[in-house]
């Protein structure tokens, strides 16, 4: 493998992360898997800010209330290993600015997105270059906010979002073996978190927007051991270290206003769930409506920081 | 450029027409130099454009330990300039090494000893010591530190790029300076394994063959033979989130409130996996023994006429005379600006950068001296620089503390 | 890099004016009964021609051609691997076999892991670190693992337990896509279309080693078995039964009307593109896997100027409403082409959603299109 000569590289043998004995002792107590506090339907805080970066033109930081276990894990460390982890991010907006001059012609505002999270952002460390998955939140990040701005309003102009992690959500609980579900959960949750602080940081920026959009989440979750035994439950917001499996999942880039979608990303097997007694709606279509009310809480902390900002700047 | 404004009403002057704002995007070095050299009839002391005394830090926070997936974290706030660190500790075995051999474990044995024995941590350790802290630190890579200025921190840096020069110079200051200050003990970072005691049969063979290879190298002395089956390196990753000027006493400020917040688990060798494994038990973890408390303040040089100094050189009979008076009676021409903004590093060439500790007794070390970029600081003002960073140095160790 | 960027979250938009645009979004909203360009009904595919087994050196291959002329080969190839847990969740296990999490001990020997099957997209123009390619990628291989859970018909964990071998052996699988040409519209279903056929006709060596050995296999491969094992006898089992690969289909909506497969003009005035993954369920029904918004390109139109802005008409028509319309930028004006902007809404969603699973739908139709190359 070639070394990347523009950064400090480590041993070149190659290094290990820490292996706990933690889980060859039984009955510690300590690995215990969390558990929901909330209500189904009930959200983690979010803490939103904007302005906090002067030199961009709208910036955002957002990060989501500690789990329950997590805040315990805080106040009284016992373990090196965290329960679970609370969504850091910071979204900076640099533009509009004019295209370079080699660019075509464009007669709209030309967005650029980036999401990258930093190399301590998750239990795994992460490389300095972005891969797929971050490519790919850049991608949905981008649909999210495209349909919200009014882009024929810049012609000829370029919008730089970027948004570093800096702490991410687990995909899975820490115990639970790598497989149990592998798919990558927490990064809808990222995602939403995203979409929230973006566009937070694009009304900063005072971009005309279409409405403020927001990022919610809902998921299916199975919390019994044998999973045919119980329907799996919907939940909001759902932190995947807090359940034993996430069946499936859906996130939305929702505008309240005009009660559209800017982007749905939905994954996993839903056909063999079935709702609870009474609920006419197909499996998908219970988790897009949740994941739109989650979007709407989402909202309401996103206009309250707006709200904050904009109260800033003229007072 | 006369507005109609400005003509309707006379009695404002043309001059005021431009609001301080634009003056100071139109008219940077003029505008800062104007405030720097207020008219003397005013009486008002010089004062930077950003509202600070030359010598005058900016408000400086930091918070440690908040990012949850790390053995160690910190944000520092140096005014608008944030950094966030996070250190992650990884194993390194031995057998990873190319280069390791087991003389190089038997050698560290008399030096493990001693640490048990006398257990010093001041600064009076063998000289032998520091060469091997330095060999193993240095020649094992077990400090990384990255700086990443892509985060969309200022516009310039396009995020995705590969590091920028400034990135990549920032890296490796704090990589060197790290180094050159033996912050951390190379101590902290070994894993030792004390293979179970000679008298019993049980032993597998090749423990037995090792042992005697050991005890050999001893010269059979009566000791325990301990041997360094891992590292710990240390991944210090530094995310410059905001930049308005002065990254690096921000970055460093953040290495350092992280690596004294980081907190190493317990480590053992375990002979049945042939693999290292930790304790997440927080009581038994141990937090990283730091060598002093060495804190970066830069500066740098704001010249009222840049060019004066080269015509001194190049051109020196031409104006001569008017320098020669202009520097005895005439108005200041140089300001030594502590922690310089944005705003103030694009107007100045010349920086100046000092690592300082303090000894027990109050004293100033000085661990790093960096200027570079000019020639109109001389060996008066750095002595001042001196003075100035060592007041800093009390006030980042009350910071740091208190975080 | 605009332009390539603005190419990565939807197709290149096609040069049509906005009259043109207006015109065609006008024919594909009509109630009920879209006008498509070629003629086709909503529902209906582009034909195309397709095989099977195109590539000796491969597990597995398809190739599907347009009848505009871009062409797909996916090559499929399987290898064996060694099964690592990933150290932090293995080591400790096995330090104390008592332990009562044992019974956990390997489970991703029984379900498998989504990282055993790696995708690659190429296409012409693109860098494989471009956004569509990534994005392309991604959203095929999550429908392609994503499934979890047991199967009646012998597939246990889909994909990812197929791969499994016994408890320390693996396959894994390298899904290589190849678009031939430059994509003439957004290229997702010819890509889908071509992988689904291609692991259709994988084929996995015979084992010959049994439980927990290190696997060895039978070099005849005309006892190879089927990656996505089918019935013997094809008449008397409907292919129904039988775990299928996803297929990831693109729909537009226009107006109130689903269409499928658009081709470039179509994709250009959507006012929402979907891509939905489906597989086939147990009971012969369709199962949902995902479902991905895709920008679309609509939003980066040029608009068309009314009448009454037009400077050339000035005079013409009265222009009262000129302020008006400047000012919302949202007032439609019959004839005239607005880039679409905001977003879809949820009843909208729900309609495309179930247009692609109903019974009998398209979802289905495509399936058992698929199934017909390989017969014939």
């Amino acid at each position: 493998m070639m070394a990347d000569r523009r950064r400090v590289n480590g041993p070149s043998g190659g290094t290990r992360p820490a292996v706990f004995a933690s889980l060859a002792e039984s009955g510690t107590g300590v690995s215990e898997r969390a558990q929901r506090q909330r209500q189904p339907s009930e959200l983690r805080k979010i803490f939103l800010k904007t302005g906090l970066i002067p030199t961009a033109s709208g910036s955002s930081y957002l990060e989501f209330e500690p789990s329950a276990s997590l805040a315990a894990a805080r106040i009284n460390p016992k373990s090196l290993i965290p329960p679970s982890s609370a969504l850091k991010l910071a979204c900076t907006v640099h533009g509009p600015k004019p295209l370079p001059r080699s660019a075509a012609f464009s007669p709209n505002l030309v967005l650029t997105t980036h999401v990258k999270y930093a190399p301590f952002a998750a239990r795994k460390r992460r490389g300095h270059i972005r891969d797929a998955s971050e490519r790919d939140l850049g991608v949905h990040l981008e649909t999210a906010l495209r349909g919200a701005i009014i882009a024929e309003r810049w012609p000829k102009s370029g919008l730089d979002i970027t948004i570093t992690i800096l702490e991410a959500e687990d995909d899975r609980w820490w115990a639970d073996a790598p497989d149990s579900h592998d798919a990558s959960w927490g990064m809808m949750n990222v995602l939403a978190g995203c979409i929230t602080a973006a566009s937070a940081a694009i009304a900063d920026a005072h971009i005309d927007c279409l409405d403020l959009v927001a990022g919610g989440v809902a998921a299916l979750v199975s919390d019994e051991e044998k999973q045919s035994s119980a329907a799996p439950k919907l939940m909001l917001d759902a932190d995947p270290a807090e359940h034993r499996s996430i069946v499936s999942a859906c996130v939305v880039a929702y505008m309240p206003a005009r009660d559209e979608i800017t982007e749905l990303w939905l994954k996993g097997d839903s056909s063999k769930a079935s709702l609870e007694n009474g609920d006419k709606r197909s499996v998908h279509e219970a988790l897009l409506d949740g994941a739109v009310d989650a979007a709407r809480g989402a909202h309401t902390v996103l206009a309250e920081a707006v709200r904050e900002s904009l109260l800033k700047t003229v007072g | 450029m006369a507005t109609p404004a400005a003509n309707a009403a006379p009695s404002v002057s043309p001059s005021l027409s431009l609001p301080p704002s634009q003056f100071a995007r139109l008219q940077p070095h003029a505008y800062l130099l104007a405030h720097l050299s207020p008219p003397p009839a005013s009486n008002q002391p010089s004062i930077r454009a950003n509202g600070r005394a030359p010598s005058q830090f900016r408000v400086t926070s930091a918070n440690a330990g908040s990012l949850t997936h790390t053995n160690g974290s910190a944000v520092v706030r140096i005014g608008d300039t944030t950094a966030v660190c996070g250190v992650r500790a990884e194993i390194l075995h031995t057998d990873d090494i190319a280069s390791w051999s087991v003389s190089s474990s038997s050698t560290s044995n008399s030096n493990k000893r001693r640490r048990l024995g006398e257990k010093t941590t001041d600064e009076d350790e063998g000289q032998d010591e520091n060469e091997e802290d330095r060999a193993h630190i240095e020649d094992l890579n077990l400090l990384v530190p990255n700086l990443s200025l892509s985060t969309g921190c200022a516009p310039g840096f396009t995020p995705g790029a590969p590091p920028s020069a400034l990135a990549q110079s920032l890296s490796h200051q704090i990589l060197s300076l790290l180094h050159s200050t033996r912050l951390i003990r190379a101590d902290d970072l070994r894993i030792w394994y004390q293979p179970p005691n000679l008298g019993s049969e049980a032993l597998e063979r090749h423990n037995e063959s090792q042992q005697m290879e050991i005890d050999a190298g001893q010269g059979s002395e009566e000791s325990d033979p301990q041997e360094i089956k891992a590292f710990w390196v240390l991944y210090i990753d530094v995310m410059i989130i905001s930049l308005a000027g002065n990254p690096f006493d921000a970055a460093w400020a953040a290495v350092l409130a992280a690596l004294r917040d980081t907190k190493l688990p317990k480590a053992w060798w375990d002979i049945d996996n042939e693999t290292i494994i930790c304790s997440d038990d927080i009581s038994e973890a141990s937090r990283l023994s730091l060598r002093g408390l060495p804190v970066a303040s830069s500066f740098c040089v704001f010249e009222a006429d840049a060019a004066a100094g080269w015509r001194a050189v190049v051109i020196p009979d031409v104006n001569d005379q008017k320098a020669q008076n202009q520097r005895k009676k005439g108005p200041q021409q140089k300001w030594i600006l502590a922690d310089p903004d944005g705003y103030e590093e694009g107007l100045s060439q010349e920086r100046a950068t000092l690592v300082v500790d303090k000894a027990k007794n109050g004293k100033n070390v000085i661990l790093k001296m960096e200027k570079h970029g000019g020639w109109s600081v001389d060996t008066e003002d750095l002595r001042q620089l001196v003075e100035i960073s060592g007041q800093r140095w009390d006030e980042m160790k009350r910071i740091l503390d208190q975080c | 890099m605009s332009n390539q960027r603005q190419a990565s979250s939807a197709s290149q938009t096609p040069h049509l004016s906005p009259a043109e645009l207006s015109y065609l979004y006008t024919s594909l909203s009509l109630p009920g009964s879209p006008i498509r360009p070629d003629g086709r009904s909503p529902t209906q595919f582009r034909p195309l021609t397709a095989e099977t087994n195109i590539l000796p050196g491969t597990n597995g291959s398809a190739r599907i051609g347009f009848a505009d002329g871009t062409q797909a080969i996916v090559g499929v190839k399987a290898e064996v691997e060694r099964t690592t847990l990933s150290a932090d969740t293995l080591d400790a296990r096995e330090f104390d076999p008592n332990h009562d999490r044992e019974s956990q001990e390997g489970s991703a020997a029984v379900s498998g892991h989504g990282s055993w099957v790696q995708m690659s997209i190429e296409i012409p123009g693109f860098r494989d670190d471009d956004a569509l390619p990534v994005f392309l990628s991604e959203m095929m291989r999550e429908s392609l693992v994503g499934s979890v859970g047991a199967d009646e018909s012998g597939m246990a964990g889909g994909l990812k337990g197929r791969l499994v071998i016994n408890k320390r052996w693996h396959w894994r699988l390298y899904i290589d896509v190849l678009l031939l040409s430059q994509p003439l519209s957004y290229p997702l279903p010819l890509l889908s279309l071509t992988t689904h056929l291609a692991l259709l006709s994988t084929k996995l060596p015979k084992l010959k080693s049994q439980g927990e050995e290190d696997p060895f296999f039978d070099d005849d491969w005309a006892v190879a078995e089927y990656l996505y094992p089918r019935s013997s006898s094809t008449l008397k089992k409907s292919p129904s039964q039988h775990v299928r690969p996803p297929v990831t289909l693109l729909v537009i909506s226009v107006g109130d009307n689903v269409i499928f497969d658009p081709n470039r003009e179509e994709i250009a005035v959507a006012d929402a593109v979907l891509a939905i993954s489906v597989t086939r369920g147990e009971g012969g029904g369709l199962k949902l896997l995902s479902i991905r918004t895709i920008d679309p390109p609509s939003r980066l139109t040029q608009p068309g100027i009314p009448n009454s802005e037009n400077v050339n008409m000035l005079g013409a028509t009265p222009a009262e409403e000129n302020a008006l319309t400047q000012a919302t930028g949202e007032e439609e004006v019959s004839g005239v082409w607005r880039p679409r902007r905001g977003g879809v809404k949820r009843s909208v969603v729900a309609n495309m959603v179930r247009t692609v699973l109903k019974k009998g739908g398209v979802g289905e139709e495509v399936l058992e299109g698929l199934e017909g190359v390989e017969v014939v």
